[in-house]
């Protein structure tokens, strides 16, 4: 009988400890769940060790900006935490490079507990000692670091600031020499050549840029001159680099770049390679406004994605390793990416003034070969000799000159006024159509748009917007030509003629983002004969 | 009741054979079923959809269903989701995604799906897949056991609760007279922007597809209703994530019956082979019973005989000591005769 | 005279009486209710939660726990284990009952419960497992009902009607476990269609398995169970053989109740690491799963063991009782707790009061019932002139 009683304790002690442990770790992660994400701009996850293997602890939420401010009270500086190499303050904590696993968790283990343990002895509020408590597996911080950029406004400030001094950030590296050294002319942005990742010494762009910014910042600070910032949050924080100055109108990269020039649609080695007496039949070259386009991105990386050198160099005719295998004709045309012509062109389509007409038009679609003459527009002479880059810049920039960019539409006269859309009017009065005042709202928004201007190459292409689908006239069809009644399931593409109204006109608003007008009767009132 | 060895092994055989006659029974193996031919389904785009609820009232009017409390020209009601109901065969819902200037609003009905689940499950078969497309429903046989409306993955069924003599299960039915007459269901006539389409079901996979390809950034590449549950009727395209919208992502692709049909291929098994088993523990019981009652018996026997020749053995013993006994006292009396006789004669 | 009328009248006013009785009036209001103004009227469910308490419990439940009939009588007539003998015919009631009620209840929440009869007559849904279910259950009440009419045969007389129906015996036993087998069985498997509705650690595509094993053990603890009560306050009413084999019929239910479970615990396991679902047993659904498996299945399984090995009778009753309310909450569970777990709170179900009252008016039914039947009828007794053939 005993040892029955003492089984079902010990049955008892067992679930009620079981359901005990599940309670409460599931009420740990309850209450865990109800703090609240911090988002900080100088949270950084210290995983240093990642790169030597798995972790076997997970990553140390480090707030940056925290200690700094905490050491700052301290009147210690950035050589608490960072070493100095050829009098520059360097970036990782205590050290120049990750040497390996053991090295990099010791420097850590070492430096942080030993500084905390002595404040902690001091008596001041400190970090923890514990294992646990730094290798949290709850992540209470999310990081809102934004990367900094370093567009063309920034650029302007620092090179007058540097007094044009351009040695002062931009370097080469020699290999056989294994030197950094200032090459005049060829200036390019750091990530030419600083990535990602650090590969072998050639150091992150995240090293390089915190190497060069914060060095160069901290020291002019100390001269008690106005600086950038040397704090993470005050790069990195969105609200920050909201309040950034920007120079406006911005004053043009002194790089001897050509204000216009002849695209080439191959490469002068790819010409060579194919003989002389190979046919030559090219596309016909592009002539380019540089000039205009510096102003429509804040970067030159927005093009010259990899480099400075001309697109060909890279991306030959059939594609090769150097351009990833993208060929030259793919580089210039393919939509969907920001670094080609067409689409960068297309991206631009996406605004709201341009939307309304072109989101229906869906993916991009060459119709007409003569699409291609719009950019396709130097004949080159049948001369086989390459010209000099001064006499192709002269000659693009005299296609361009007698390029006639259009920025209306047909005269008002010829556009009515109002159309009265009623031949479908069942529950709902005729609609009474403020067709110029629309057409003119929609041409007012385009006129100074140059890609717009060019490209609508006729008075009637403004119109093609809504009345699609047929030849440019100043006399389009009706709607009802083409949209029958109910959709049309042999062309299924092509909605009825409720819907095409509808959508066209719904479509549009939406996409332009127009408020109002808003539900049925602000376009056609209800017919009073319904009302029962 | 003793069984025979014969009776036994006919009875192995009878089962044996009975489990083989029949059509065997495919636990939904092998077979997919692509929708009768010709089939017709309705796309919905919902990139197209306002949320004007001109589908709700059409539906309402064509299916004869009470006028509801708020008119359907009343937009606020879309600031809470509905569900459907037995007064609204259909309910649009709007969606408020966070990073899209714009709600996204859908319509929700019976999806019409090519096995479903309401007609798998109803034991009256008060629910039909028509060669034409439609899931449709016979209320003069239901019983209103509302097995339709646990098994309907997308929550569609309702039911008449507020009624005590009549109750029905309600939902829509893509207008199946009307279908037969060669017109389009009553919502999707309605809609103005045209985001509901009327078709044979694989048109509307093409369209679909079409639309897809043709505007891949307005797109999710997915057709809601392509296979989910095996295949619906009624097709989805969305700009957004399905299941940002309130439509499950996470039902699979295999159709309802093919849940059970494994559990109901068992039934004929069990019929079958049970009788078989529980006879044959019958009999081991009984052959146990026997066999220890004759070991019983052999057991008993085996002892009286050994109480029997023990029996005898003392009876002899007896007998021979009685025999003794009974000679000793005639040796007696005549020694003592004798004495009184000398005794006499002096 | 007037005296002894006057007992008569005092006898009838038993608490048991007027507590049953006041439950059975309040249960006619609340049928009247039921049958006047609709299913919304008396029962908080909706078009989300379509099956509630009634089904649950007095479907659910209620099959499962009459289970007893056909494992005990498939343990005497099949397996040859007389000793049982005396514990049939009480099982064999409450199972008849068990099943009556069911539908008796069936009738409550059905819509139309006069149209229960159309899938035998109208229309066969032969893809639904409810049809399966409807049919099995239909039969195996006619199986119980005859298996359970000699004893009121004994009662009226009708000895020709009695001897006759005896000799189904091993038929109707056979006939009652395939019986059972499948509507058990398949009363989980209407689960099976609804694998987005029901939680993954109460799915699998074993649920016909732990129906029916569950209902194994659930027949043979709602038999001890019934016993204790019995024994309580029936006593007057039995025999000596009863009274004698009570001890046995405990223990040797108790010890297969034991293993029983023990089974269903291993293959309830595997059914959570065939899905690989450990990871669930951390959220709170997990918790109650493992409340229910280990505190209503592993417990009573060791609880039981360790009363058969020391005679304990006293434990293994009230772990019977504590199976038969394992047995509750764990179709409760699969019906009403883990069923549309997906959706908000705000959606979820909770019984009415009336649908409470409802169950118990019809569970106070069968108490009174079956206190009719076993005080007049030979059910804890064998009748004199019937003390035959075994």
């Amino acid at each position: 009988m005993d040892k029955g009683k003492y089984l079902i304790r010990l049955a008892c002690i067992f679930i009620v400890s079981v359901v005990l442990i599940y309670g409460s770790s599931l009420y740990g992660s309850g209450r865990m769940a109800k703090d609240e994400s911090r988002t900080r701009a100088d949270f950084i996850n210290i995983d240093g060790m990642a790169s030597f293997g798995e972790l076997e602890k997970p990553p140390v939420a480090f707030l940056h900006d925290a200690h700094t401010t905490a050491l700052a009270k301290k009147n210690k500086d950035c050589s608490a935490c960072h070493l100095t190499e050829k009098d520059r303050v360097m970036p990782k904590f205590k050290r120049i490079q990750d040497a390996d696993r053991v090295s990099v968790m010791n420097v850590y283990h070492k430096e942080c507990i030993a500084c905390h343990g002595e404040m902690k002895v001091a008596g001041e509020k400190s970090g923890p000692v514990e294992c646990d408590a730094c290798h949290r597996a709850d992540v209470r911080y999310t990081s809102s670091r934004q990367p900094m950029g370093f567009d063309l406004s920034l650029h302007s400030r620092h090179a007058e600031a540097q007094e044009k001094k351009c040695e002062q950030c931009h370097h080469e590296y020699d290999e056989k020499a294994k030197k950094l050294f200032y090459a005049k002319g060829k200036e390019g942005t750091c990530r030419y050549c600083h990535q990602d990742q650090t590969i072998d010494n050639r150091i992150s762009m995240r090293l390089a840029s915190h190497i060069a910014c914060i060095n160069c910042h901290s020291k002019t600070l100390a001269q008690k001159l106005d600086s950038g910032p040397v704090t993470c949050a005050g790069c990195h924080d969105p609200a920050a680099q909201g309040k950034i100055k920007k120079v406006s109108p911005i004053p043009r990269m002194e790089r001897k770049q050509p204000d216009t020039a002849l695209i080439r649609t191959v490469s002068e080695k790819d010409k060579a390679d194919a003989g002389e007496k190979a046919q030559q039949n090219r596309m016909d070259r592009v002539p380019f406004d540089h000039q205009a386009h510096e102003k429509y991105n804040d970067t030159c990386r927005a093009c010259h994605h990899a480099g400075l050198q001309p697109c060909s160099e890279c991306h030959s005719l059939t594609g090769k390793k150097e351009g990833k295998n993208v060929s030259l004709e793919k580089a210039m045309h393919q939509v969907g990416t920001d670094e080609s012509c067409l689409g960068c062109h297309e991206a631009k389509q996406k605004a709201p003034e341009c939307a309304g007409c072109h989101a229906p038009m869906g993916a991009a679609v060459w119709k007409e070969d003569e699409s291609c003459r719009k950019c396709h527009a130097t004949r080159m002479p049948d001369a086989q000799a390459p010209l000099r880059p001064e006499h192709e810049n002269a000659l693009a920039a005299e296609t361009l000159k007698n390029r006639k960019p259009l920025t209306g539409t047909y005269p008002e006269k010829d556009i009515p006024e109002k159309v009265v859309i009623g031949h479908l009017s069942k529950e709902y009065e005729p609609v009474d159509f403020p067709h110029r005042k629309i057409v003119n709202a929609i041409a007012a928004k385009i006129k100074d748009n140059k890609l717009a201007a060019y490209f609508h190459h006729e008075e009637g292409t403004l119109c093609q917007g809504c009345h699609h689908n047929s030849p440019v006239s100043k006399k389009p069809p009706q709607c009802g030509s083409c949209h029958g009644r109910v959709f049309d399931k042999t062309n299924p593409l092509k909605p009825g003629i409720t819907g095409a109204y509808h959508q066209q006109c719904m479509g549009c608003h939406q996409e332009m983002g127009i408020q109002k007008p808003v539900g049925c009767t602000e376009c056609h009132k209800e017919k009073k004969i319904n009302k029962m | 009741m003793s069984i025979s060895r014969r009776k036994f092994l006919g009875w192995i055989g009878a089962a044996g054979v009975g489990s083989t006659l029949g059509k065997s029974a495919f636990a939904g193996g092998g077979k997919h079923f692509e929708g009768h031919p010709d089939s017709f389904g309705v796309l919905h785009d919902t990139t197209l959809c306002v949320g004007c609820r001109s589908c709700e009232a059409a539906c309402a009017k064509e299916n004869a269903l009470p006028v509801p409390d708020k008119p359907f020209t009343d937009l606020s009601v879309l600031q809470e989701k509905r569900r459907t109901s037995p007064t609204a065969y259909t309910v649009v819902n709007k969606f408020d995604i966070p990073g899209r200037k714009t709600p996204v609003f859908v319509k929700k009905q019976c999806n019409h799906c090519l096995e479903p689940a309401c007609a798998s499950v109803c034991f009256v078969r008060a629910f039909e897949k028509t060669a034409q497309g439609p899931v449709i429903y016979d209320e003069s046989v239901c019983v209103g056991c509302r097995y339709c409306m646990v098994a309907c993955p997308f929550e569609i069924p309702t039911y008449e609760y507020d009624k005590a003599l009549e109750p029905r299960v309600m939902k829509c039915t893509m207008c199946h007279p009307r279908v037969m007459r060669g017109e389009v269901p009553a919502c999707v006539e309605a809609c103005p922007k045209e985001a509901l389409i009327f078709g044979k079901r694989e048109d509307l996979i093409n369209i679909a597809r079409d639309r897809i390809r043709k505007y891949p950034e307005r797109y999710v590449d997915h057709i809601y209703g392509e296979n989910e549950m095996g295949g619906t009727s009624w097709l989805y395209l969305s700009a957004v994530p399905f299941h940002e919208i309130g439509m499950r992502e996470d039902l699979g692709v295999t159709p309802a019956p093919e849940l059970t049909s494994g559990a109901l291929s068992a039934v004929p098994v069990v019929v079958g082979l049970w009788p078989v088993f529980l006879m044959g523990l019958f009999a081991i019981s009984k052959r146990k019973e026997a066999v220890s009652r004759e070991e019983m018996e052999a057991r008993v026997q085996s002892v009286s005989a050994l109480a029997e020749a023990k029996l005898a053995a003392a009876m002899e013993t007896a007998q021979k000591e009685k025999t003794a006994a009974v000679a000793k006292e005639v040796q007696k009396a005549l020694e003592s005769a004798a004495q009184s006789r000398t005794k006499e004669e002096i | 005279m007037s005296d002894n009328a006057a007992m008569g009248a005092k006898t009838w006013l038993t608490p048991f009486n007027v507590v049953t009785g006041a439950i059975i009036i309040i249960g006619l209001v609340l049928s009247v209710l039921r049958f006047t103004m609709g299913l919304g009227a008396v029962t908080n469910l909706t078009d989300d939660n379509a099956w509630g308490l009634w089904i649950g419990f007095d479907l659910l439940v209620g099959v499962a726990l009459a289970a007893g009939g056909y494992v005990t009588s498939a343990a005497v007539y099949l397996l040859g284990m007389k000793k049982f003998h005396s514990a049939v015919r009480p099982a064999v009631l409450t199972g008849f009952l068990g099943y009556a009620l069911v539908v008796f209840a069936l009738s409550y929440d059905v819509g139309r419960p006069w149209r229960l009869p159309y899938p035998f007559i109208m229309q066969q849904g032969t893809t639904s497992l409810l049809f399966e279910v409807a049919g099995c259950v239909a039969l195996y009440l006619t199986v119980l009902f005859l298996e359970f009419v000699p004893a009121a045969m004994e009662w009226l007389g009708l000895k020709k009607l009695r001897k006759l129906i005896v000799r189904l015996t091993l038929a109707l036993t056979v006939l009652g476990v395939v019986l059972s087998t499948l509507h058990q069985s398949s009363l989980g498997a209407i689960f099976l269609i609804a694998p987005s509705k029901l939680h993954p650690l109460w799915y699998s595509s074993y649920l016909p398995v732990f129906f029916f094993i569950s209902s194994i053990a659930a027949g043979l603890s709602m038999v001890i169970f019934e016993s204790s009560l019995s024994h309580r306050y029936f006593a007057d009413k039995m025999d000596e053989a009863h009274l004698r084999e009570n001890e046995g019929v405990t223990l040797g239910f108790g010890k297969a109740a034991s293993m029983v479970l023990a089974g269903y615990f291993i293959i309830k396991v595997m059914g959570v690491a065939g899905g690989d679902h450990w990871g669930l047993l951390g959220t709170p659904y997990g918790l109650w799963f493992l409340v229910e498996l280990l505190g209503f299945v592993a417990l009573p399984s060791l609880l039981y063991a360790v009363g058969v090995r020391n005679k304990d009778l006293t434990l293994i009753r009230w772990t019977a009782g504590w199976t038969v309310l394992g047995i509750v909450v764990n179709r409760l569970n699969i019906s009403l707790v883990a069923f549309n777990w997906q959706l908000p709170s705000s959606q979820r179900y909770f019984p009415h009061w009336m649908e409470i009252a409802t169950s118990v008016f019809i569970v106070t039914v069968g108490i009174v019932v079956f206190r009719f039947i076993v005080t007049r009828m030979p059910i804890f007794y064998e009748h004199p002139e019937y003390k035959d053939i075994h």
